[in-house]
């Protein structure tokens, strides 16, 4: 097995899904924001996007907090300092593989 | 790696998706201008030509736009859209870098224009590094802006040629003719043009940004800002 592939390998499997890592990188970006803003940066359905942030809580990277913004329920989601340290290093992996 | 790098500046052009950040720019420059003129058509002891008056004006500029923004964002972008909140520190340090940055170079250019009789010369120059600021900032992202930034150069070279004695009759109303020096006055009648070239350009762009934002956007039913399931608690 050559180095690239190796890296390649070593890649964190969790972020490097097209669909989590966009919203990974959002996220990365910003302090917070709410579910209807990755909705609307993702252009993903509500289902497939809910799938990816439970994939991503599960694993510790993303911080769901569920709160209201006066009557009306808003859905708060951040990237946790895991994530964070995460996605660093996946990008360091991935300019290195490429 | 690109798609992953255009991802992360996302969110920054997410801050003028409805035209409040020019909006917001266009009437700082406009509040500006009209300060300006107020200090140059007024008497030396009116009001107007008090420093405590020029803070509490721009301090009423900034409270002005800081809040109208956020009513805007609050009442309208955020329910459509989606509520971001940026970075605070790093927004912070940029903000006060940039005001570094244009501060020192208008001084420089200042200074190093007024023994030559191009005086108007650091107006083009500060006009053309924030030209250059909003091409990189704002129009990179939305190509129809790029007709804002060519608007920009046509006014700021127009402005560069401009006579200098017709610049200064924009600022020579002053009721004590002849107290400034010649030179002054083609300066601040080039930099009060500038500032209203600017202010006109960004609030038309910022209006049209948000005409088109309220145009193509509309607010989601209250449960479409919701996860599909109750996996994500």
């Amino acid at each position: 097995m050559n180095r690239q592939t190796q890296t390649f390998n070593e890649l964190d499997r969790v972020i490097h899904e097209p669909g989590r890592l966009m919203i990974v990188a959002l996220l990365f970006a910003i302090d917070q924001c709410d579910f209807l803003y990755l909705q609307h940066e993702t252009e993903m359905n509500k289902g497939t996007l809910s799938s990816h942030l439970s994939r991503l809580e599960e694993a510790g990277y993303v911080e769901v907090v569920k709160t209201y913004r006066g009557k009306v329920p808003q859905t708060l989601l951040s990237l946790t300092a895991s994530g964070r340290e995460a996605f660093k290093k996946y990008r360091k992996k991935l300019k290195k593989a490429l | 790696m690109d798609r992953v790098e255009s991802l992360l500046k996302r969110p920054k052009a997410y801050g003028n998706i409805d035209g409040t950040g020019e909006l917001g720019m266009g009437f700082m420059c406009l509040g500006f201008a009209l300060l300006i003129w107020l200090q140059l058509h007024t008497p030396k002891d009116s009001i107007w030509n008090q420093m405590y008056v020029s803070f509490i004006w721009i301090g009423l500029l900034v409270a002005m736009i800081h809040f109208g923004t956020k009513a805007i964002k609050n009442h309208i972008t955020f329910p459509r859209t989606g509520f971001v909140a940026y970075r605070t520190q790093n927004r912070i340090w940029k903000a006060i870098i940039a005001f570094v940055i244009v501060a020192m170079a208008s001084a420089g250019l200042v200074l190093a224009a007024r023994p030559h009789r191009h005086i108007v010369m650091p107006v083009f120059f500060l006009g053309l590094f924030l030209t250059a600021c909003y091409a990189y900032g704002i129009a990179r992202r939305v190509p129809w802006k790029w007709l804002v930034v060519l608007a920009q150069v046509i006014g700021l070279l127009a402005i560069a040629v401009l006579p200098g004695d017709l610049a200064a009759t924009l600022a020579s109303g002053a009721p004590t003719p002849g107290v400034l020096p010649a030179s002054f006055t083609r300066f601040a009648g080039a930099f009060l043009l500038w500032l209203l070239l600017y202010g006109t350009l960004l609030l038309i762009s910022g209006a049209i940004s948000f005409w088109l934002y309220l145009r193509h956007t509309q607010a989601p039913t209250e449960e479409a800002n919701e996860p599909a399931n109750a996996d994500v608690q």
